[in-house]
């Protein structure tokens, strides 16, 4: 986005990842805890790019590095090396106000739990993000937040709080959220480990159609080969490195590699 | 055990604080009892030494109360924040009346330690205070004996109504169940609202029954002085009916001042945190209430007499001549004691803000993902604390108007021989004194909890736990 009109100089003469297709990238990432030899490699030189309206399912066992390359990705957390980019604005080196304004504007959240703010209704969970902008959703967004209410099934909950909706109901108010300001991206960190199995089907679903019907990129951290399977991309991760970048894949297939990586280790 | 010994400190601050006010103010009655003996003139007077040391209780009493009230609501707070905790051990197999019985124990050594150092320090104070008086020749050299055995029954007082608060405050232990140990979506501290339908029926009788005595005292008050008496009881029983119906009372006043912020959205969501738990933003207002509106009904009241007073004063100043002064020293020794009980209710505010903050960590953390500003989290958290102190200061001037005019017509209203209407006195003193406290009492209140929320990590609210 940035200085796509503008004079680049010749440092910044560089390919931008959108011109590669790309919504997301990380070069050389790392991020190390603590120092010495007490010293934890959380990741170890990871590389990857997010391609453009794809639904890229991040996996991998426990300890394995995901979670903080998400928070990473997402500008919550600062990397010990590397640089990371959410479309063409490199992100490391932003101060702390412009990512806030980057995450309500340009990034999508859907959490495993506590997804809402308890004192809103659902409408006023879902319109929180144009809010926080000091701004009304335009004619084009009422008409496509509307549009998000009828699909995820929202329509007659509109007025009720958190704790008066299921769990499963709660992730979809969490869904609509997060599409309604149309972000670059969605990042979904184990969207289904609350709920049961049926109603996490719906809900990978729901992500499964965003990306498909609409284009939107999400990408989605998570331990379970059920919800990695109605992904287009996984990527999978142990110990802090990128270790298979595979396309869409059966349950039976997910879970045999994660097997093998966990008897290797 | 670090952070359980952490969420008693506001509990014993308040103990403390009561214990040293009741023994404080026994000693310095029990010192004005052995100058006033002494002295030849008043020494044959027994109407002062008999009437200092209940006007001393009534006062002790009063902060007893509100840090009573305050410490059930500090305490059902510490509850809620170890909701996970106590459903942990219920999940080990504890059970839910050990859990209730630990915190109730709790609360007795906390009361016990407050009620202790509130012995040293009221009797230090006392002795400072008699030591300052005597340098000045305020008073005379007294022998008075600081081995007192009555100045240990207000400490007494204090370690059984913290105990007593305990117990009370820690009614939703029984309510844990042991399988919110396990995760869950939905955020364990919401209090259940419910409804007391006996409590708000007593509230109900109490309050009318009450302003019925108020209109009997007043009416009575027009021939008879005696009829301030039955306005008293009138003002006590309707103001606890009032108090009673908190959980109903507050929460409109709280949604009023809320809307007062506009409507950006850290302004909306502190005025729903204001009252995201009915019960306990009226527990935590309560007290300040109670406080304010203690002040106001004794100032409207003394500046309707003082008014009344400078009339005379202008028809015969031989006669009232030094009045003016004793009246004012008078005011200000009594708007200090009340005002004490105010103080401890605010204490118990800005601990019980700054506790409530401490658990939504996650919610503050999900706010700064989802795109607020670390300045926004702060002005939510003191819009929030603005609203509550706004709220309890706004209605207990309200209360305390309407109780200090009844008071004021009731006991004045036939000394003059005849029926007369009168004019509440407006304390504008007292009234700016007390807009300057809430401005203090906003700001002390928020400055922890809004450091504490601008520190938060968006990561905590991915974090599961």
């Amino acid at each position: 986005m940035t200085g796509a009109s503008r004079f680049r100089s010749v440092e910044d003469m560089q390919i931008q990842p959108s011109d590669l297709g790309l919504i997301a990238r990380v070069a050389a990432l790392g991020k190390r805890y603590g120092s010495g030899a007490g010293q934890v490699t959380a990741l170890d030189d990871v590389s990857l790019g997010l391609r453009r309206g794809e639904f890229t399912a991040i996996m991998g066992p426990s300890g394995s590095g995901k979670s903080t390359l998400m928070h990473i990705m997402a500008g919550l957390d600062t990397p010990s090396s590397g640089q990371v980019w959410l479309g063409d604005t490199e992100i490391t080196s932003l101060p702390d106000s412009a990512l806030t304004v980057l995450r309500r504007r340009r990034v999508g959240f859907i959490f495993q739990s506590f997804n809402l703010v308890p004192t809103l209704d659902v409408r006023g969970n879902v319109l929180l993000p144009f809010e926080l902008d000091g701004r009304k959703p335009s004619l084009d967004e009422r008409m496509w937040i509307e549009e998000l209410y009828e699909v995820l099934g929202l329509k007659s909950r509109l007025g009720h709080r958190p704790h008066e909706l299921s769990g499963g109901q709660q992730q979809r108010v969490a869904i609509a959220r997060a599409l309604a300001t149309r972000p670059d991206l969605v990042f979904a960190d184990e969207p289904t480990g609350n709920l049961d199995s049926r109603t996490g089907r719906e809900v990978l679903g729901l992500l499964a159609g965003a990306s498909a019907g609409y284009g939107q990129s999400i990408a989605m951290v998570t331990h379970d080969p059920i919800a990695a399977s109605h992904a287009d991309r996984i990527l999978y991760l142990a110990d802090g490195r990128i270790v298979r970048d595979a396309g869409r894949s059966t349950p039976e297939e997910i879970a045999s590699f994660m097997l093998s990586m966990e008897t290797a280790a | 055990m670090r952070a359980r010994l952490k969420d008693q400190v506001p509990t014993f601050l308040v103990a403390l604080l009561a214990g040293t006010f009741g023994v404080l103010l026994l000693h310095v009655t029990g010192m004005l009892a052995v100058a006033i003996a002494a002295d030849s003139v008043t020494g044959d007077s027994d109407t002062v030494a008999l009437m200092l040391p209940i006007v001393a209780w009534v006062f002790i009493v009063i902060a007893i109360y509100v840090s009573a009230v305050v410490t059930t609501n500090t305490v059902a707070t510490v509850v809620a924040g170890r909701t996970r905790l106590i459903a942990l051990l219920r999940l080990i197999g504890s059970s839910a009346r050990a859990e209730r019985g630990r915190i109730a124990r709790e609360g007795l050594a906390v009361g016990f330690a407050g009620a202790a150092a509130g012995i040293v320090l009221g009797t230090a104070a006392a002795f400072g205070l008699q030591r300052v008086a005597v340098a000045t020749g305020v008073m005379p050299d007294v022998a008075y004996q600081y081995a007192n055995v009555s100045v240990l029954l207000p400490a007494i007082a204090v370690v059984l109504t913290t105990w007593l608060a305990s117990w009370v405050g820690s009614r939703r232990v029984l309510r844990v169940r042991p399988i919110e140990a396990i995760g869950q979506s939905v955020e364990s501290d919401r209090e259940e609202l419910v409804r007391r339908r006996g409590r708000n029926i007593a509230a109900v009788v109490l309050i009318v029954l009450g302003t019925g005595l108020l209109a009997v005292g007043i009416v009575v008050g027009l021939v008879r002085p005696e009829g301030v008496l039955i306005g008293l009881l009138g003002g006590i029983l309707s103001f606890s009916g009032i108090v009673l119906a908190a959980h109903i009372v507050m929460p409109p006043v709280l949604r009023l001042v809320g809307r007062l912020f506009g409507r950006t959205p850290a302004a909306r969501i502190a005025a729903e945190n204001a009252v995201r738990n009915p019960e306990r933003s009226s527990r935590m207002t309560i007290g300040l209430v109670i406080g304010v509106t203690l002040v106001t009904t004794f100032s409207v009241t003394m500046e309707s007499y003082r008014a009344m007073i400078h009339a005379a004063i202008e028809a015969q100043p031989e006669v009232f001549a030094g009045v003016e002064g004793m009246l004012n020293v008078t005011i200000a020794i009594f708007a200090v004691l009340i005002g004490f009980s105010a103080l401890i209710a605010a204490i118990g505010l800005v601990n019980t803000l700054s506790l409530s903050v401490l658990q939504r960590t996650r919610e503050l953390g999900l706010l700064r993902a989802l795109g607020f500003e670390a300045r926004q989290l702060r002005g939510m958290i003191v819009a929030e604390a603005a609203a509550l102190t706004i709220a309890a200061t706004m209605t207990g001037l309200v209360l305390g108007f309407v109780y200090g005019w009844a008071g004021a017509q009731a006991l004045l209203g036939g000394a003059q021989g005849q029926p007369v209407f009168i004019l509440p006195g407006i304390p504008w003193a007292m009234i700016g004194i007390l807009i300057v406290a809430a401005g203090l009492l906003t700001a002390i209140a928020s400055i922890a909890p809004a450091r504490r929320a601008m520190r938060v990590s968006p990561v905590v609210a991915l974090a599961a736990d």
